[in-house]
């Protein structure tokens, strides 16, 4: 099988790897360069755990992405929302709204709420639900994780709490 | 490695459209073509394999969404539902593949999965290859010998098999510039949003006042492809659209569609269901797109 020398930029660091035809992105970034925050769900693209974003806010299914289909691409993982010790405000806005349980989900979920508020700074609930469809939580009803977007988007525009 | 390990297989990332078409002609026999990889990537987890993988995700040119007023909508073999989400001039002239990139899958698949893919794969239950199947389009496919253009009234061919040779690489769909006077919807039935459609419907009617000068009506989940439904349009194009005339329309659809029991409905409710399907369809299309 051949095999594909490529660069990603994960989380604002260039990294290079080596990688066979058929490694997935998931599997690039889990286990050649340890960004086990990306999680594995479903391998199939439906229930977004292994979702990231791309050059930006584009959210993606790490799953189905072939890792040499994607060099030179900026990848984005949970683990890089972190500026200086300080938490995200979406990362921070799920905490403080109870949004999480067992937390497999959250990665993903935290990455498309900044998906979903880059395209909507202020989405109506409606469009947080449909946003938010392709990551499945099975701990909550998805009441807390809505409440945690909508607080993010406060908090982002600089307005409430 | 995940639970779900893909078979072997070379990938072939070329850097144009003549290299690709080269790769296509030197292994079509034994390639498939990657774009979004949606379709594709979830079949070689299951029991697809195949020796080489020709990649377009280095091929500039083919990300191209134009709108021409007079010469209509190109959509290039890497324009995503996304790119159609975000397209005015689609959801101003061709509201039926809009409505039907709107509810597509998921966000991350709709970032990723194509237009063309979606075409490409055959499904019977397909939500914008129906809605362009309503709106009429022709497909420019590519190989050494040249290129050639296929109607997609001609393009099913049974399920999952299209009329594309193995060594021709689909690299636009063109649609019609829209004509005077026409509307166009698309609707679905689905358990929860995510699944597949259980049954689908598009229309294309091109109206004068409440008279139908012409009309393409399509469903989806009712047959091996996407099929038309000939006597239902015939009956669009004889009168006024009123109450009594979509419910002859109602009534015929049973007789035009050929549903499966499958996981997602019933053959029978499927029948019992279809012609309210298309009479809602139909009054969408008349409302643009105010689904009252």
């Amino acid at each position: 099988m051949k095999k594909h020398a490529i660069t990603l930029t994960v989380n604002g660091e260039e990294r290079d790897l080596i990688v066979s035809s058929n490694r997935t992105l998931l599997d690039a970034l889990r286990d050649d360069l340890g960004f086990t925050d990306t999680k594995y769900g479903c391998g199939t693209g439906e229930c977004g755990a292994c979702t990231v974003l791309v050059d930006g806010t584009t959210s993606i299914n790490g799953c189905l992405t072939l890792a040499a289909t994607m060099d030179g691409r900026s990848i984005t993982t949970a683990a890089g929302l972190a500026h200086d010790g300080a938490l995200h405000p979406v990362q921070q806005a799920f905490i403080d709204n109870d949004a999480i349980q067992c937390g497999f989900c959250i990665p993903g979920m935290v990455l498309k709420t900044i998906s979903i508020l880059a395209d909507n700074p202020r989405p109506t609930e409606d469009e947080i639900r449909h946003g938010l469809e392709g990551s499945i939580c099975r701990c909550t009803g998805y009441a807390k994780i809505v409440e945690a977007v909508q607080d993010a988007s406060h908090r982002m525009a600089g307005v409430g709490e | 490695m995940t639970s779900r390990v893909m078979a072997e297989f070379d990938l072939l990332l070329p850097y144009s459209v003549s290299e690709a078409v080269t790769l296509l002609a030197s292994h079509g026999d034994k390639a498939a073509v990657l774009a979004g990889g949606t379709d594709l990537l979830v079949a070689l987890k299951f029991d697809y394999a195949v020796e080489n993988i020709i990649s377009l995700a280095q091929v500039p040119g083919l990300d191209k969404l134009t709108y021409d007023p007079e010469g209509g909508l190109t959509i290039g073999a890497r324009v995503t539902l996304v790119d159609i989400l975000k397209s005015a001039d689609v959801k101003e002239h061709y509201p039926a593949l809009w409505q039907a990139a709107k509810v597509f899958a998921t966000p991350q698949l709709r970032n990723t999965a194509t237009v063309l893919g979606n075409i490409l794969r055959a499904s019977p239950a397909g939500d914008c290859s129906l809605a362009l199947y309503a709106l009429g389009g022709t497909l420019t496919l590519e190989s050494a010998s040249g290129r050639r253009e296929v109607d997609l009234d001609d393009f099913w061919l049974s399920y999952g098999v299209t009329a594309r040779k193995n060594d021709e690489l689909a690299i636009a769909l063109q649609v019609p510039a829209p004509q005077a006077g026409q509307k166009s919807a698309f609707r679905r039935m689905t358990r929860v949003t995510e699944d597949l459609s259980k049954l689908n419907a598009a229309v294309c009617l091109q109206m004068d006042g409440d008279k139908c000068l012409s009309a393409r009506v399509a469903m989806g989940c009712v047959g091996p492809t996407l099929v038309r439904l000939p006597k239902v349009e015939k009956i669009l194009r004889q009168a006024g659209i009123t109450p009594d005339l979509l419910q002859e329309i109602s009534d015929t659809v049973a007789s035009e569609i050929a549903p499966i029991d499958d996981i997602r409905s019933s053959a029978d409710y499927r029948l019992k269901v279809a012609g309210v399907l298309v009479k809602r369809v139909i009054m969408l299309a008349l409302n643009g797109g105010n689904d009252q």
